[in-house]
């Protein structure tokens, strides 16, 4: 029931909305000419469409909105009654006293009949205000179910002219009255709604993708000095415990580790010294070996298995296998080594990511 | 990481004459590799398994922990560093120390069922 405060914020709204609710993406008129709520629904499919197709995506929610809301969510709720008895005059009083356009006669509570100001106004021009009600009701009445959908509220609005119409329940029932201005409110107050919370969504999905791009990324450094034994594995763990709390595969976490913790050796025994660098992202590991000399005499060689140059003390402790450089490169998706005598050498290798019990 | 089979300790570390350097309460191996190089270690070791080494190096820990090792045994008697053994109970390592010879100590596992 439209009241008469709400009347001239409802009449901009529904200026607006006019267009939203009768230009569905589906028309109202050819499925409302079954009258039959289901195949009403059966459309829904071609709004979500329109709706993913994403233009108009305000208006798209006024259209979803008026298929899913119902005749009893925007309908007033109970509604202002009286019985054929009162007088047209009573009549006139409640509207005023409540700010109604029209008011539904139940006898023994069963809908009898309505008023609507527009029968008052004539009974004044017509000098019988003072008559009973059930002389001059309206006694043809069209009512809407309040299991309709909003649009096909929309549609018998449309149809009869009417202003208003009372709502039964499925026991025939008076529950409530509805009237356009009711529609529009509640269109509005469910589109305001959903328009909050798509602005608290989107907040949230940009505030998550930020922190975790910023998660994804991580670089570790390490200087690695030439003969420290006792630092070597210390970039390749923190490697490692990364990949973990990420849920990295157990494999491919070892594989990364191996290729850091030689690369990390081979720095330490034979180079005077360089840095090592692991860039861990959502899809890779790329671990980058610089050091700065004295360079691969002969990279073919230094790749043969068993080949080693490492001297003793390296030897003593368990290096120089000469298994180094194929371990990196059987580890590793990518591999790459340049060097030259007197400048140094450079070593990258990349190994894809798979989280744990994802197989490729 | 499928396992073939898990073979309980207090058998093995009394056919070796093994002490043990750290708890060894729970620890299950699912097989056995010798080698003295890391990067030979690191390339062909399986999880799970008792690594026999001569080496009490700290490069050890980091080699059986990122292969997953569960338990080195050194030989000939040898033992590492307190603060090695300290971090080897940080990364829940097993270590073991056997008189035995390298070669001995394989011949003995082998006879344990430890394959």
């Amino acid at each position: 029931m439209q009241h008469a405060g709400n009347a001239k914020r409802v009449k901009s709204m529904r200026a607006r909305l006019a267009d939203a609710v009768r230009r569905p993406a589906i028309t109202p008129k050819k499925t409302l000419k079954t009258g039959n709520f289901e195949e009403l629904t059966a459309h829904a499919p071609a709004v979500e469409k329109a709706l993913n197709a994403g233009e108009k995506r305000q208006v798209s929610f006024a259209q979803v909105l008026v298929f899913e809301l119902r005749v009893r969510n925007a309908m007033t709720s109970p509604p202002i009654t009286a019985t054929p008895a009162d007088t047209l005059r009573s009549i006139q009083h409640l509207m005023k006293a409540h700010r109604i356009s029209g008011v539904p006669i139940l006898a023994n509570g069963v809908l009898v009949g309505i008023v609507s100001i527009e029968d008052i106004i004539t009974a004044l021009d017509g000098g019988y205000i003072n008559d009973p009600v059930e002389k001059w009701m309206s006694r043809k009445i069209v009512t809407l179910r309040d299991h309709f959908s909003l649009v096909r509220a929309v549609a018998e609005f449309d149809r009869h002219g009417y202003g208003r119409f009372p709502v039964l329940d499925a026991n025939n029932r008076l529950v409530g009255i509805i009237t356009p201005g009711d529609i529009t409110v509640c269109l509005m107050h469910h589109l305001e709604r959903r328009a909050e919370e798509a602005i608290v969504k989107e907040a949230a999905l940009v505030a998550a993708r930020t922190t975790d791009e910023k998660a994804q990324r991580i670089v570790i450094n390490a200087d690695v000095k030439s003969g420290d034994f006792e630092s070597a594995g210390k970039l390749s763990q923190r490697m490692r415990e990364v990949l973990r709390a990420r849920g990295v595969a157990p494999d491919v976490r070892r594989r990364a580790a191996i290729i850091a913790y030689e690369a990390e050796t081979n720095i330490i025994i034979h180079s005077l010294g360089g840095r090592i660098t692991a860039s861990i992202n959502s899809k890779q590991v790329r671990i980058k070996a610089v050091d700065s000399g004295p360079g691969i005499e002969n990279i073919d060689l230094a790749m043969r298995e068993g080949w080693s140059t490492a001297g003793p003390l390296a030897r003593e402790l368990g290096f120089g296998a000469g298994m180094g450089l194929p371990n990196i490169k059987r580890c590793a998706d990518k591999f790459s080594i340049q060097s030259e005598l007197g400048s140094g050498t450079q070593l990258q290798a990349t190994v894809f990511l798979r989280k744990a019990g994802v197989t490729l | 990481m499928k396992l073939k089979s898990v073979t309980k300790l207090p058998s093995i570390l009394s056919a070796v004459e093994a002490c043990p350097l750290t708890d060894p309460t729970g620890t299950e191996l699912t097989g056995c590799y010798i080698s003295d190089l890391l990067s030979d270690v690191l390339a062909n070791a399986q999880p799970g398994v008792l690594w026999v080494t001569i080496h009490t190096h700290r490069n050890i820990l980091s080699v059986a922990s990122m292969k997953d090792i569960a338990a080195i045994l050194f030989t000939c008697g040898r033992k590492p560093e307190a603060a090695i053994v300290a971090e080897a109970v940080e990364k829940g390592i097993l270590l073991l120390s056997t008189p035995l010879s390298t070669y001995e100590t394989a011949g003995k596992l082998w006879k344990a069922g430890l394959r």
